[in-house]
């Protein structure tokens, strides 16, 4: 480094030296001349000296162009544009701001893309971490979830995976910590699911083989993710070696690195029972994970499985219709939003398109009022690449101040979108503005620099100097091609605004017919207690149905509520449930992997009335239905028309299981759609939680006031018939919110970006505009003195601006119906070609441009006769 | 302009394009003589001019200036441009009047 200095100031030395020789020699033959003229000494180096003028002012001068030419260049073009830009600040704020809320959105829109979509998993060797999943050979539709034995035939007898682990659960299940009874989000995980995702420990050990119990016995220790172990014991290290009670007494023996809480939002790692996954292999209840060996692509990969799974499928009856497929983890966590947030992404650039489109148009109405600047530069011996690179570098520096206006924005931006995202969207959490996004940030600014600054340059530059000089400064006369760039610009916005403005229609018609869905229950004024009881065994059980049983019962009294229930999975809820084979008496049982599925769910008397599903035939279950009596179950209109289509089923007898006793249907109730209302009602078999069924309850309470004042009443109320068990509320109005999360954020977003267009676009067409008719001034005069009266003027400008507008909303039309298509995978319920939103689209935009054209036109029709012509 | 107009004939030293400098302008154009050194400066920058010690008619050492291509083909747009310069103002003043 110092030599590289010295060096430096070696050069730098032999050239002052050289250059005070070079002068010393100019003054001594100056001199030299003079005494040959007659001079003295004295008096010559006297006079030679006030002849060249101040030495040292010429050094200074001369050091001066030492300096790199193209640096000096620069800061000097910067140093005139930023003066430049002072001077009219109005407009350039007005720039600024524009352009800073479109960057600062597009990075904020990026990041979310680039944490979420782009970046690789947080975990090392991340692109190597697979999804091993189920994939049915008849339907070809893969499903993540994989049977216990499946999964230990594939590990035993792969030779592509370095590591396998399976894990099933994340219910959040009731743990007692000390005396306290907490939720506890727990996963039961085979010994290999650490190493799979390169995990340590932040205090104590991992899991080991030796933990899995054998057999059916109960896990007895567990991993605790790093921020459930800090906020029950205060530090990682302070969990390791305490009990707590999961069902059964575990102790925590290690704590896993902080972040890391896979899948989901984990608290608890258990190992997991192998018996309990049995022998059952349509039993899809396991999540399968794999690390490829390093140097394995997945190709091979899939076809090594894919070649085991066949196997299986010859081996094994329940297996003949599914395979192996391998799907690698981050495309499995993403799949699903990805659509979405590149369709986000493309709006809020179709955005920033626009702000560019208009703040050209601003730029090229400054440089024509600016012409006789450029002109006099351009008389003066700019050359045409020096003239655009100072009006580029003018644009530069707009755009590097927007850009840095924008980051600051985006970081706004951003904790807004995430507070507004879907709770589910992966990665939330790790959403921030990294390295990326920041130099996207600045190849952005520098992107929308060359769009919004290059053709004003290229149009101020291509002045004809003869002409301009002729011109002598007139704005009488329209200079070449003045209005052909604008025109062009606002047919762009115009075109863009429809494309935004149709895809949002699209959206939200199709987010409306989403609210509107019949779900078949009402959402409203319920209250949601999920709680967690609980059990060992058949005795526990008996206590849990007579502790919900006093609840209810207790629940029912309090004012206020008109009714109450309790389910073991909540409509709308969290839990994944899966069909289960149902069996009905008198008919052949069929073959495994082709018997009929209907989802099963525990209910308490009262549900339906407390969700107003109408019952159709039969009755409700009953107190007396209890676990002494004959079994009986309700069953939805859908499973009786695929059961029993000709026949009544009251009084038939149904089971999901070979072996266990049959249930009487009693009743038959409405559709309801429970999970996804997108998703037709599925076939369902409800059973009495009174019975023994199901598992633990969540308790529903219909309200006839505001149903969140009743939380208080009915904590306590819960809390004193049992303090072991943890209870959460929320209310079906917001599980019904949850639900559709996703269109919604999907469509305010959209909606937002294409509002901000349409009034970007209506602005851009109205300075376009005013500034040709500021143009028209004279011509304007002209015709109403030769008798044009104020409605010709109208119709004049008017006509010229609903032209531009007309192509605009043509070439914007189709381009719409190209994006409808991309959209479709987002719709619900309409057709991309739905007419509405294109009407509602070239409607709005029609009538802002419209209005836009309206106010220059009113102004050129109050131009009098006279007046133009006298500014001459 | 000037001083790659006198460079393209000969190389020469700063004194002598001072010089010349005075004569083919008649003395109208009196600018300070070291005002001539910057400029030197600048062009060789440019990479229009290329200089080396050399002995003078003096015989003492003297910094000569020379003309490179790049500086060759300078002086023609520079000539060209002017002429169209010269051309358009010309034009302007006949039809202004």
């Amino acid at each position: 480094m110092a030599k590289v200095f010295n060096l430096f100031r070696g050069q730098r030395a032999r050239l002052e030296h050289d250059l005070e020789r070079e002068l010393r020699y100019h003054v001594d033959r100056r001199v030299d001349d003079m005494m040959k003229d007659g001079l003295s000494e004295a008096e010559a180096r006297k006079q030679a000296s006030i002849e060249f003028g101040g030495v040292a002012q010429v050094q200074e001068e001369v050091r001066d162009t030492w300096t790199w030419a193209w640096l000096d260049a620069l800061v000097a073009d910067v140093r005139y544009a930023a003066r430049g830009l002072a001077k009219s600040w109005g407009v350039s704020s007005g720039i600024i701001a524009v352009l800073a809320l479109g960057i600062g959105a597009t990075v904020a829109i990026f990041s979310v893309v680039n944490t979420v979509l782009l970046q690789p998993l947080a975990y090392p060797d991340a692109d190597r971490i697979i999804s091993i999943e189920t994939v049915s050979t008849n339907t070809a539709r893969i499903s993540p979830d994989v049977s216990g034995p499946d999964f230990l035939d594939w590990q035993t007898q792969n030779n592509v995976f370095e590591q396998m682990a399976v894990s099933y659960g994340g219910n959040d299940f009731a743990t007692m910590v000390g005396d306290r009874a907490v939720f506890a989000n727990a996963r039961y995980i085979s010994a290999d699911f650490f190493a799979v995702f390169g995990q340590g420990v932040a205090a104590g050990r991992l899991l080991t083989a030796q933990d899995v119990p054998i057999a059916d016995a109960e896990p007895t220790v567990a991993i605790a993710a790093y921020s459930w172990a800090v906020a029950q014991f205060g530090s990682a290290a302070g969990a390791i070696g305490k009990t707590i009670t999961v069902g059964s007494p575990m102790q925590i023996v290690g704590v896993a690195e902080r972040g890391f809480r896979y899948p989901g939002a984990a608290d608890l790692w258990a190992p997991w029972r192998t018996a309990s996954g049995g022998t059952n292999r349509s039993l899809q209840n396991y999540q399968a994970v794999g690390k490829l060996e390093a140097g394995v692509s997945l190709a091979r990969a899939q076809v090594h499985m894919r070649a085991i799974g066949d196997n299986l499928a010859r081996q094994y009856p329940e297996n003949r219709f599914k395979s192996v497929a391998l799907t690698p983890l981050h495309e499995r966590l993403t799949g699903n939003v990805q659509m979405m947030l590149w369709v986000l992404m493309g709006a809020v650039f179709v955005v920033l398109l626009i702000a560019c489109a208009n703040i050209s148009n601003l730029l090229l109405a400054r440089a024509a009022v600016r012409t006789r600047e450029i002109a006099l530069r351009a008389a003066l011996g700019a050359g045409r690449r020096r003239l655009v690179r100072q009006l580029l570098t003018e644009s530069g520096v707009l755009g590097v101040f927007a850009g840095a206006v924008g980051v600051l924005l985006a970081f706004v931006l951003v904790r807004a979108l995430v507070a507004l995202s879907p709770a589910d969207l992966p990665r939330l959490d790790e959403v921030h503005i990294d390295t990326t996004a920041l130099l996207f940030a600045l190849g952005l600014s520098l992107f929308s620099t060359m769009l919004f600054g290059l053709v004003p340059a290229i149009h101020a530059s291509r002045l004809d100097l003869s002409h301009l000089l002729k011109q002598g400064g007139s704005k009488g006369v329209t200079s070449g091609g003045g209005p052909r760039p604008r025109a062009t610009l606002v047919i762009a916005e115009v075109a863009l605004s429809v494309i935004l403005l149709a895809a949002a229609g699209l959206l939200i018609r199709s987010f409306q017919e989403l609210q509107h869905v019949p779900l078949g229950f009402t959402t409203n004024r319920v209250l949601v207690a999920y709680t967690e009881y609980a059990v060992n065994d058949e005795a526990d059980m008996r206590k849990r149905s007579a502790y919900y049983a006093d609840v209810l019962n207790r629940l029912r009294v309090v004012p206020g509520v008109t009714a109450a229930a309790g389910v073991s999975y909540l409509p709308m809820g969290r839990e994944l449930r899966t069909g289960r084979d149902y069996f009905i008496e008198g008919r052949p049982e069929g073959q495994p992997g082709e018997r009929p599925q209907a989802e099963l769910h525990a209910i308490t008397p009262a549900y339906f009335n407390t969700l107003e599903i109408p019952l159709r035939v039969g009755r409700d279950f009953a107190e007396s239905d209890t676990w002494e009596r004959p079994k009986v179950a309700i069953i939805n209109e859908t499973l009786a028309r695929t059961a029993f289509p000709e026949t009544s089923p009251l009084g038939r007898r149904i089971r999901t299981n070979t072996t266990s006793p049959w249930m009487e249907v009693v009743g038959v109730v409405a559709d309801t759609r429970w999970q996804d209302p997108r998703q037709p009602a599925p076939a369902v078999i409800f059973v009495s939680s009174l019975q023994g069924w199901g598992k633990s309850l969540s308790i529903l309470a219909r309200t006839s006031v505001d149903e969140t004042s009743l939380v208080t009443t009915l904590r306590s109320l819960l809390n004193d018939a049992n303090p072991a068990v943890p209870v959460r509320f929320e209310t079906m109005d917001e599980l019904f919110a949850e639900a559709v999360a996703h269109p919604r954020f999907r469509t305010q977003l959209i909606a937002a970006f294409a509002a901000v267009a349409a009034l970007l676009a209506a602005v851009g067409i109205f300075s376009v505009l005013a500034y040709l008719v500021g143009l028209r001034t004279r011509e304007i005069a002209v015709r109403r003195a030769v008798g044009a009266d104020t409605r010709d003027v109208v119709r004049l400008i008017v006509g010229q601006g609903m032209r531009l507008v007309g192509i605009g909303l043509a070439v914007g039309l189709a381009g719409a119906l190209v994006v409808a298509r991309l959209l479709q995978g987002l719709l619900y319920a309409i057709s991309p070609w739905d007419v509405w939103p294109y009407l509602g689209a070239l409607t709005v935009i029609g009538a802002a441009a419209g209005l836009a054209t309206v106010i220059p036109a009113i102004r050129a029709a109050a131009i009098p006769a006279g007046v133009a012509l006298q500014q001459e | 302009m000037l001083i790659l107009r006198i460079l393209s004939l000969e190389p020469a030293h700063g004194y002598a394009i001072a010089r010349r400098l005075q004569q083919i302008s008649r003395d109208t154009l009196h600018v300070n003589q070291g005002s001539l050194y910057p400029a030197l400066h600048r062009l060789e920058q440019k990479g229009w001019l290329e200089s080396e010690w050399r002995p003078s008619d003096t015989g003492r050492e003297a910094k000569c200036y020379a003309l490179t291509l790049a500086g060759h083909a300078q002086l023609e747009v520079e000539k060209s441009d002017w002429d169209r310069l010269t051309a358009t103002v010309r034009l302007v003043f006949s039809e202004g009047t």
